[in-house]
């Protein structure tokens, strides 16, 4: 299965960037196409003769040698891989060849297409990409009959007037329940998926809900925001009786990223502080602080096990944890903007991550391989005339418990995404869509925009 | 039923208006009142947009000048290229687009709050409410502030796509004279948009005054005057520049205008300001003065013995007109000019053949420059010869205009696009590239147009490793504007449509450069010639023309432009009427109204001479020798250019002492990159390094004459000749000569040390 999406990528992008339509399906080899651009490019100092950087490119045995930097190229990852850095880099002091005009992008996307497809050594021959399996393991949700906690007499309270809607900045569906929670101005209320019945509202005082989380079992609901630049916190409220019952965290700015843990005993935020904090909800004590993001915190999410913490931030930066110790397991480096969105497969292996940057990957949570990886997948289409990339990128993202997902972006579309990360329809919204969620039978889910609407939709067309 | 009649109460758009609070009332009474109903209820739309904001307010006409004024878009707050804190704006607004995304979707609610419109964090940090860097910048109670309060209550919304533009600005008054009475004067900016309309934007605009000694500028734009002087106050809104004239008179009463001689238009400008300013110019210089002055200028070195002293005793009216004449016509003048362009244009000859700048190019370039220096080539063609040059680096001359401006194995336009800009028009241009020029009306849009010249330009391998082949291909790409990546085809600065492609754009590149009703190109050369010979440009740097950096006498500078426009760009012909004028012949001695003049060419400004200058005067004045690296033995320092036997990227004055005294590095076309500031280590240089002594020693002028016996007063007269161009007074002659009588021994020691002493005076080091 991993290979059968590896070759359907690879072949895409040979296709698009060689324009080599009769070429399209087969991948570039070292022996075919690669070694001649080598040759014409690197062999004088990477090559039988001399080796610079103890490199030699000259044969397929020694390029998978590498040189005094570490492995050339990692096969599967242009993007990692250390030659195809040298030869794309942007500052001329760095870029290989050195003084030299670079090397014509129609060879650089060979090479590319060449590493994506695991770096063949001759036509047909056989990918260095591990085979891996991560398709969807069902697990068992604690409840899986949709019975699972709503809110039943939540004291009424009053709602602050409000000049415009407020835009839908976290919204949030129970696991357990058909019911989900929407921000509003200083309040989180909670609907009905069916009918959209107002069930509660809850206050929040402390300033804006920037997140809303369920707990596992959906017995808890996570409030955290605040005021920007002026006071941060995170509250558990009781989804049964909507009484608080911990708050934690005192921050100098509104938290921006929280989540709770499936134990319920963590509580990890983050926000402008690049510093990722992770509380104990029964003594609302700090147990440890996650300080290797140099951006803010954009987005937190614990796996469904407990075990993992995954941390996203605006610079791009992804790190995985290990929760019980707070040490790091895996950076997984690929986006190249702000992450916007962080979503758990429920059986754990897959975390997908999703941003400004356009890019929707789908990691590997065992070795931190992107299994996935959908470029531009909220790119908005240029009007005729229209010069310059138009702002784009992936508001929101959502796991359905069946392992498909649905994602929202600046394109002002509603796409979903089938199990093995294909895009399978997109929908078109008349706001900015910002938030969505899937109901706990998979079935529909909700987005809410820009101008405060929340639509309830059907997965099936 | 109930529901029914909810739904008609939460939706107003419906039929029903409700204020807003009312409503937000009434919903939660309901709540408590039906709240079982209300759970059976789909109430997720939420009320209707705000309709009821008093004026509509527009994000580029009315927000953005918001950021503006209150400095939320300069350079060193958010405006910085990466912005401030997280956030961005762009410089002083350049990009509409951008800023309403980083503003409102960039991070969705982090920075507007639609919904409570006071609680966005854009006013809460404006307003210092809650920690900001920049502190309070804009008053609760203020119209800039309300103008944002209306613009996030209305939803924030983006503008229709065309929005009336402004197409220029104005300050009224433009033109301030305080003499008697020194009251404030109120000014008003009124900008003129698209649409034909007006607005008075005097809230919304930027205050600066060029010489707050001469007048002060508020905030609101207030003109009060602080002493006597000249400035200029600007006014700067959106991406228009425009500047005021301030006179401050002095008070002195009993000026008289002592109605001097004008020769020509430089003196009539000149005097003319003068007068306004109360200012009397100083008397001319005595012969002695001029002769110095007139050589150095024009022919690079000193006078002779010989020559000054045939200058001082010729009784004859003319001789000035004639000694500029002969010294127009001296080699001297080719030496020095050619040298001037050489340094200009960055000629540096290496032995790194990728880089195209080998010595034989280098001299290739040189001995072109010095053929149509000798052949007084008409500037325009002079400039446009180089500017559509091709060909092979080794044996078409100009063609390394397109190597020396380099220095490097890549071409890159962009460097080229500015330097061409500063160096051919006085624009420095490359503000552009990433914002409009903030003081000037220079916008993205012409940089990108003015780039698209020399993205064609190449140069390809010739028969040999030293030869490079420049040419521009036609068929090249234009360059692409930094915001949408929009190609932008080659158009000339300010000009309103793209040149016409198919053949090289070079051509029609000087074909605009040079036309004589392009003020750039006249003004610009016109500029850098005066300041080569008056020690300070009339606009100054020389490579900074902009609207606010405006001429210190304006009518000056055009008179300027029109007499070298007039001449037919003749070189010699516009020197000619510049050192006839009687403020080229000023002397350097102030008067009690000129003492502190150092703008309007009352009296000649004194100048450290420049460094090759100051060589081959010491070296002409002690008959001494001095060679230098890689060039043959007897080129004086004037003479020859850096040269270096690897890569001249990094090569600099090539000489120490040349390098000590200041000579341009030729790094750049920057003219600040010739230095005639004292250092340090120039004085212990000239006091102890060798140079002086050496020179001294190696020309044996005392002893010379001591051998054909000359007394104390014919030495000591010569070596005041030899060195100041004069003859010594008779209290330095007795003072010295007292020193020789007093001496044991051989007085050749004396001699030398009267020499040293003489050529260590700022006398010496300066041309006066």
């Amino acid at each position: 299965m991993r290979k059968r999406g590896f070759l359907r990528f690879s072949s895409l992008l040979f296709f698009v960037t060689v324009g080599g339509a009769c070429a399209a399906e087969v991948a570039p080899s070292y022996e075919e196409q690669i070694k001649p651009i080598f040759r014409e490019h690197c062999l004088k100092c990477h090559g039988e003769d001399e080796q610079k950087a103890d490199l030699n490119l000259s044969s397929f045995g020694s390029l998978s040698k590498g040189g005094s930097g570490g492995s050339a190229v990692t096969p599967g990852r242009a993007s990692t891989s250390l030659l195809f850095k040298a030869i794309t880099a942007e500052d001329d002091a760095e870029r290989m060849p050195p003084r030299k005009a670079p090397i014509p992008a129609a060879q650089i996307n060979l090479i590319k297409a060449w590493i994506e497809a695991g770096t063949p050594e001759r036509t047909g021959g056989k990918s260095l990409v591990a085979a891996r399996d991560t398709a969807f393991k069902p697990v068992v949700a604690q409840r899986s009959d949709g019975l699972g906690p709503i809110p039943e007499q939540w004291p009424l309270v009053a709602a602050p007037a409000v000049v415009n809607p407020q835009p839908v900045f976290a919204l949030a569906a129970s696991p357990t329940a058909p019911i989900y929670a929407v921000a509003d101005l200083n309040a989180v209320r909670v609907h009905g998926f069916s009918g959209d019945q107002l069930l509660g509202v809850v206050p929040f005082p402390e300033g804006q809900p920037n997140v809303l989380r369920f707990s596992q079992d959906g017995s808890l609901l996570l409030v955290a925001g605040g005021q920007p630049v002026n006071y941060g916190v995170a509250v558990l409220v009781d989804v049964r009786s909507g009484k608080r019952m911990a708050s934690v965290g005192d921050e100098s700015d509104a938290v921006l990223a929280a989540d709770l843990s499936p134990d319920q005993k963590l509580v990890a935020l983050g926000g402008s502080g690049k510093t990722v904090k992770v509380f104990s909800t029964e003594t609302g004590k700090l147990l440890f602080k996650l300080t290797k993001h140099t951006d803010w915190i954009t987005a937190v999410a614990f796996s469904p096990d407990g075990k993992k913490l995954a941390t996203a931030d605006r610079a791009g930066g992804l790190h995985l944890w290990e929760t019980g110790t707070g040490q790091i397991l895996l950076t997984l480096a690929e986006h190249k903007g702000a992450i916007r969105a962080l979503a758990w497969r429920g059986d754990g292996r897959l975390l997908a991550s999703a941003g400004d940057d356009g890019l929707l990957i789908r990691w590997d949570a065992v070795d931190g391989w992107p299994v996935s990886n959908n470029g531009n997948a909220h790119q908005p289409k240029r009007p005729a005339g229209y010069y310059g990339k138009l702002p784009g990128g992936v508001l929101s993202l959502a796991f359905s418990q069946k392992g498909e997902m649905v994602s929202t972006g600046r394109d002002r579309l509603v796409k979903m995404w089938g199990a093995e990360g294909q895009e399978i329809r997109s929908r078109a919204c008349e706001q900015l869509p910002l938030q969505c969620a899937f109901s706990p039978d998979g079935a529909t889910f909700v987005v809410g925009d820009a101008r405060g609407g929340v639509v309830v939709q059907k997965v099936s067309p | 039923m109930m529901f029914a009649l909810l739904k008609k109460r939460f939706f107003p758009r419906l039929g029903l208006r409700v204020p807003r609070k009312v409503f937000a009332v009434w919903s939660m009474a309901f709540l408590s009142v039906f709240a079982e109903e209300l759970f059976a209820a789909a109430i997720v739309t939420p009320p209707a947009s705000g309709s009821q904001v008093k004026e509509a307010r527009s994000f580029r006409r009315d927000v953005m000048p918001v950021f503006f004024r209150a400095g939320c878009n300069q350079g060193g707050c958010h405006g910085a290229a990466r912005g401030k804190d997280g956030f961005m704006l762009s410089l002083f607004g350049y990009d509409a687009p951008g800023d309403y995304f980083r503003l409102t979707q960039e991070f969705v609610g982090r920075r507007i709050n639609v919904a409570a419109p006071e609680q966005s964090l854009l006013l809460l940090k404006a307003i210092g409410g809650v920690p900001h860097t920049g502190g309070e910048v804009i008053a609760k109670d203020s119209p800039l502030y309300q103008t944002l309060l209306d613009w996030i209550s209305a939803g924030a919304p983006d503008d229709p796509a065309s929005v009336p533009e402004p197409v220029s600005i104005a300050l009224v008054p433009d033109n301030m004279v305080f003499d008697t009475s020194r009251a404030p004067i109120p000014t008003k900016v009124i900008a003129k948009y698209t649409d034909g309309s007006s607005r008075d934007v005097t809230a919304l605009a930027l205050f600066s005054s060029n010489n707050p000694a001469a007048a002060k500028v508020d905030a609101g734009g207030v003109v009060t005057p602080s002493g006597r002087g000249d400035t200029s106050v600007f006014a700067r809104f959106n991406r228009f520049t425009v500047g005021a004239e301030i006179l401050v008179l002095p008070e002195n009463k009993g000026f008289v205008w002592p109605n001097p001689v004008s020769k020509n238009a430089v003196d009539r400008a000149v005097y003319k300001r003068l007068e306004q300013l109360r200012i009397l110019p100083s008397p001319l210089c005595d012969d002695a003065t001029f002769v110095r002055r007139v050589f150095l200028d024009l022919s690079g070195s000193l006078p002779s013995r010989f020559e000054s002293e045939s200058f001082i005793d010729d009784p004859a009216l003319d001789k000035r007109t004639k000694l500029i004449e002969h010294l127009l016509q001296s080699q001297g003048f080719i030496d020095m000019w050619t040298n001037l362009w050489a340094e200009w244009v960055r000629v540096k000859g290496g032995g790194y053949a990728p880089a195209a700048t080998d010595v034989k190019a280098a001299d290739a370039y040189y001995e072109w420059i010095r053929e149509q220096i000798a052949l007084n080539r008409p500037w325009d063609e002079f400039v446009a010869d180089q500017i559509t040059a091709s060909g092979s680096n080794l044996t078409d001359g100009p063609a390394n205009l397109f190597t020396m401006l380099v220095h490097d194995v890549k071409v890159t336009p962009k460097s080229l696009a500015s330097d061409f800009s500063q160096l051919f028009t006085g624009v420095r241009i490359q503000c552009a590239e990433c914002h409009n020029h903030p003081f000037d009306r220079w916008t993205m849009n012409d940089y990108y147009g003015w780039v698209s010249f020399f993205t064609g330009i190449r140069r390809k391998q010739g028969v040999e490793p030293r030869e490079f082949y420049v040419f521009n291909d036609v068929s090249a790409a234009p360059a692409k504007h930094l915001i949408d990546e929009r190609p932008m085809p080659a158009r000339v600065l300010g000009g309103e449509s793209a040149v016409p492609v198919g053949e090289d754009p070079r051509k029609a590149l000087a074909a605009w450069l040079t036309a004589k009703d392009n003020p750039l190109f006249a003004r610009n050369f016109a500029n850098r010639f005066w300041a080569q010979l008056m020690g300070r440009g009339v606009v100054e740097p020389v490579d900074d023309l902009r609207v606010s950096n405006p001429p210190t006498n304006g009518p000056l500078l055009d008179a300027l432009a029109q007499t070298f426009v007039d001449s037919g760009f003749n070189l010699r012909a516009f020197l000619k009427v510049i050192l006839e004028s009687n403020t080229y012949q000023a002397s350097a001695a102030s008067n009690p109204t000129n003492v502190d003049d150092t703008r309007q060419f009352s009296r000649a400004s004194l100048r450290r001479m420049r460094a090759e200058v100051l060589l081959d005067s010491l070296v002409k004045a002690t008959d001494g020798e001095r060679g230098f690296s890689y060039f043959p033995k007897g080129t004086s320092a004037v003479q020859q250019y850096p040269r270096s036997p690897g890569d001249t990227t990094r090569l600099t004055a090539g000489d120490s002492f040349l390098e000590t005294f200041g000579r341009s590095a030729r790094q750049s076309v920057c003219a600040c990159d010739t230095k005639t500031e004292s250092t340090l280590s120039q004085t212990l240089h000239l006091v102890a390094g060798d140079t002086v002594l050496n020179q001294i020693r190696a020309g044996k002028v005392a002893e010379r004459l001591l051998a054909k016996k000359a007394g104390p007063e014919e030495v000591i007269g010569d070596l005041f000749l030899r060195a100041l161009s004069r003859r010594p007074t008779p209290s330095e002659l007795s003072k010295l000569g007292a020193l020789v009588a007093e001496s044991q021994g051989s007085p050749v020691v004396v001699y030398q040390d009267i020499f040293w002493s003489v050529l260590n005076s700022s006398e010496f080091l300066f041309n006066h």
